[in-house]
C-alpha cells in the first residue's frame, strides 16, 4: 500500500488521500507513528494553502476579466459591483481613520494630564526642598549669632549675661525642635497626598484580574 | 520574477502614503470581517509596521537569503496573534487588490503574476517557520505576577512565574499582553538570567500617555495574569569572546544588562565588568542599591551611576552628565565588548561615542526601547 510520504513538489490528490496508510507506532506506543502523521498533516496544510492561494488569484482574474467586458445582456454591470466595493472600502477607511484620531486624541490628552501632574509633583517637591533650605539657613544664622555671643572674651561673663545667653540657647533649641517637627509633618502630609493620588488613580483603573486564559 | 519591476511598483504605490495601508485593511476586513478582531482598535501603529515590513522584504526579493531569517522570525512571531496558514491567502488577495487600485494604468498582468508569486513565496516561508516553531514551543506562555514592587511613582519591578519553562538568552525580550489592553503587545526585557523555578523579572517604566506601561506600573499586582510571546533580540552575551565587558544602561535599559551580569557572575572565571547606569535624576537610579551590593560581593565588577540633570543632591556618589560623556571620561574601551541599552537617543549617542573611541561596531551590541 501507499506510504504517506509524497514528495513536496508532487500535488496531493483525493485518491492519494484515500490510499494513505500510516506506519504503526514503534513497539510500546499506541496508534500511528506520530512524526509521520505530523509530517503528513503539514503537507495537507501546505496543499490547502496552495489551493486557496490559487483560488484567490483566480477570483482576482475573474474580476479583471469581468472588468474588461463592458455592458452585459442582463443589464448587470460588474464594473458597478467593483465600484460598490471600492465605495465600501472608502467608507470603512474613513471610519477607521476617525477611530484612529479618537484613539490618538485620547492618548495625547492622557499624556498631557500626566505631564501636568508630573510638573505639579516636581513643583511641590522643589517647594518643599526650598523650604527645608530656608529653615536650615535660618538655623545656621541663629547658631552663628549665638556662637558670636559666646565667643571667649577677655572679660568674664556677668551672671546676667550668662543667664541671658542660656535662655537664648534654650530658645534656639526649642526653635530648632519646632521647625524640625513642622518640616516633618509637612513632608508627611505631602507623602500622604501623593499616596492618595496613587490610590485614587489605582481604583479608577479596572484591575487586570481575569481567569487563566487557556494555552494553545 | 522581475524584482526591479516590483520595487518600482511598490515605490510608486507607497507615494500615496497612509492611504495605501488604510485601503488594504478596509479591503481585508470587508472581505473577511472575522479578521477584524485580531487587530487592535487603533491601527495607525500596525499600519506603519506592515507597510515598512513589506517594503523591506520587497526591496530584497532578489536577495532572498538576506531576508529569510527576518521573515521566518516574523512568521513564528505571528503565532501569538492567532494567525494561521489559512489567513495568508486572504491577506494576499487584499494586498494585490490594493496594489492594483493604487497602480492605476501602470498595473499589468505581469505585475499581478509577479506580486502573486512573491507573496506566495513569502507566505510559505512564514507558514513553514510557524509550523516548525509550533513543534518546539507554545504560541504564547501564560504568566502570573507573583511580586510587584513600585520603586518610584513611575517605575515598577515585576516578578512573574510562567506556566511552563520559557527558554531564553540573557539580554533578550518578550512581547507582553495584559488582559485589560487586548491585542496591544509591548516588548519587555528579562532582567535576570534564566532560573529553574520559571520566574522572570521585568523592569517597567511608565511612559506618559502610553496604553500599556501605566497599567503594568500602576494597576497590575500579584495574582494578575499576562501573556508572553517568544523571546526575541540579538543583544545577547557573547560567551566566547573572553574580552572584558562594558555594560551601559539608561533607566530601565538596565534590565537586559542585569540578565547578562547574572550570566557572567555564574561563569567560573568572570571577565572584568564595568556597568554604567544612568538616569536623569538620582531617584531614577531605582536599582542602585542592588547593583552596589553586587559590586561589593564581586571583585570583578565596577558599578558607575550617572545622573544627567537635577544637581548633585541625593546622588553624591553619582557622576554628572549623559552616559556617553561619563563613559568616555572613564577611559578607552578598545579591548572590551560593549552592550548598550536604553532610549534611542541614548543608545545612538553612546554607540557613536564608543566608535569614536576606537571600539569596532562588531564589538558593540545594542537594543533600543522604542517602538519596533
Ligand atoms: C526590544 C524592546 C525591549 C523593551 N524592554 C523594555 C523594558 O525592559 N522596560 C521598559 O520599561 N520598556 C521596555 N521597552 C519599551 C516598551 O516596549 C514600551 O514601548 C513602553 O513600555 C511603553 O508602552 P506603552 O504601551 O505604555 O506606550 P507606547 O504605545 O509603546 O508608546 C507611547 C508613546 O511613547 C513613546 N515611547 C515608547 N517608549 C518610550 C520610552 N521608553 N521613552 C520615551 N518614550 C517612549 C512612543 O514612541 C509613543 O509615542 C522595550 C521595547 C523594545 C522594542
Ligand atoms: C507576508 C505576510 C505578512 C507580513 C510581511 C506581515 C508583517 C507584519 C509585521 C511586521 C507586524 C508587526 C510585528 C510586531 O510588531 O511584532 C505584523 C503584525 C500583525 N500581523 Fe502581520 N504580516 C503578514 C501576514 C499576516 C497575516 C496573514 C495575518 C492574519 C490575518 C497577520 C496579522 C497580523 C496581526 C494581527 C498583527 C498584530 C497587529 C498589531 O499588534 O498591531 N499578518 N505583521
Amino acid at each position: 500500500m501507499n506510504s504517506p510520504d509524497i514528495s513536496g513538489a508532487q500535488r496531493l490528490t483525493p485518491a492519494e488521500l484515500q490510499a494513505v496508510n500510516f506506519r504503526r507506532a514503534p513497539l510500546g506506543r499506541r496508534g500511528f507513528d506520530e512524526d509521520q502523521v505530523r509530517a503528513f498533516l503539514g503537507q495537507v496544510e501546505q496543499e490547502l494553502v496552495r489551493v486557496l492561494n490559487e483560488k484567490a488569484a483566480m477570483q482576482h482574474e475573474v474580476g479583471r476579466l469581468r472588468d474588461r467586458i463592458t455592458g452585459n445582456p442582463q443589464g448587470f454591470s460588474p464594473v458597478q459591483a467593483e465600484d460598490a466595493h471600492i465605495q465600501a472600502v472608502r467608507i470603512l477607511s474613513k471610519a477607521q481613520e476617525t477611530a484612529d484620531h479618537y484613539v490618538a486624541d485620547a492618548q495625547r490628552y492622557s499624556r498631557e494630564i500626566a505631564e501636568e501632574a508630573r510638573r505639579g509633583r516636581d513643583e511641590i517637591l522643589a517647594e518643599a526642598k526650598a523650604r527645608a533650605v530656608l529653615v536650615l539657613d535660618e538655623a545656621h544664622r541663629q547658631a552663628s549669632t549665638a556662637a558670636e555671643q559666646v565667643k571667649p572674651s577677655s572679660e568674664p561673663l556677668s551672671e546676667d549675661e550668662r543667664r541671658n545667653l542660656e535662655s537664648e540657647i534654650a530658645y534656639l533649641r526649642t526653635f530648632s525642635d519646632v521647625y524640625r517637627t513642622h518640616l516633618r509633618s509637612y513632608l508627611e502630609a505631602l507623602l500622604r497626598n501623593v499616596e492618595e493620588w496613587d490610590h485614587s488613580e489605582h481604583d479608577s483603573t479596572p484591575g487586570a484580574r481575569t481567569p487563566l486564559p487557556r494555552p494553545r | 520574477m522581475d524584482a526591479q519591476a516590483l520595487k518600482d511598483n511598490f515605490a510608486q504605490v507607497a507615494q500615496h502614503g497612509d492611504a495605501v495601508a488604510l485601503f488594504f485593511y478596509s479591503d481585508l476586513f470587508l472581505r473577511n470581517p472575522g479578521l477584524r478582531e485580531m487587530f487592535p482598535i487603533g491601527m495607525s501603529h500596525q499600519r506603519d509596521r506592515l507597510l515598512s515590513a513589506l517594503g523591506r522584504v520587497v526591496a530584497q526579493v532578489d536577495n532572498l537569503p538576506e531576508v529569510v531569517p527576518f521573515v521566518r522570525q516574523l512568521g513564528a512571531d505571528h503565532r501569538k496573534f492567532g494567525v494561521e496558514a489559512l489567513h495568508y491567502p486572504e491577506v494576499g488577495q487584499s494586498l494585490i487588490a490594493t496594489l492594483r487600485y493604487f497602480s492605476g494604468a501602470a498595473w499589468s498582468d505581469a505585475l499581478a503574476r509577479d506580486w502573486g508569486d512573491a507573496y506566495t513565496l513569502l507566505a510559505n516561508v512564514m507558514v513553514e517557520a510557524a509550523d516548525e516553531d509550533a513543534k518546539q514551543r507554545p504560541a504564547w506562555w501564560n504568566a502570573q505576577i507573583v511580586a510587584h514592587e513600585r520603586r518610584r511613582f513611575d517605575l515598577a519591578v515585576l516578578r512573574v512565574v510562567t506556566d511552563r519553562p520559557l527558554p531564553y538568552l540573557p539580554g533578550q525580550s518578550v512581547a507582553v499582553e495584559v488582559p485589560v489592553r487586548p491585542r496591544m503587545w509591548r516588548y519587555y526585557s528579562m532582567a535576570n538570567a534564566p532560573r529553574h523555578d520559571n520566574t522572570l523579572d521585568f523592569h517597567v517604566r511608565l511612559v506618559d500617555g502610553g496604553p500599556v506601561s501605566p497599567v503594568l506600573v500602576r494597576s497590575a499586582g500579584a495574582g494578575d495574569w499576562l501573556k508572553l510571546g517568544s523571546p526575541v533580540g540579538t543583544m545577547t552575551f557573547n560567551e566566547r569572546s573572553g574580552r572584558d565587558v562594558l555594560l551601559i544602561g539608561g533607566s530601565t535599559g538596565l534590565a537586559p544588562l542585569k540578565a547578562i551580569l547574572e550570566r557572567i557572575a555564574r561563569s567560573p572565571a568572570p571577565p572584568r565588568v564595568h556597568l554604567f547606569f544612568g538616569a536623569r535624576t538620582a531617584d531614577g537610579l531605582y536599582d542602585l542599591a542592588d547593583l552596589t551590593k553586587r559590586a561589593a560581593d564581586s571583585p570583578w565588577l565596577t558599578v558607575v551611576p550617572a545622573v544627567s540633570e537635577g544637581g548633585a543632591d541625593g546622588a553624591e556618589q553619582a557622576e554628572q552628565g549623559v552616559l556617553a560623556d561619563v563613559v568616555a571620561r572613564y577611559g578607552l574601551w578598545r579591548d572590551h565588548d560593549a552592550y548598550v541599552c536604553g532610549s534611542p537617543a541614548m543608545v545612538d549617542a553612546t554607540v557613536e561615542r564608543l566608535v569614536g573611541l576606537g571600539l569596532g561596531m562588531d564589538r558593540i551590541r545594542s537594543d533600543k526601547f522604542a517602538d519596533a
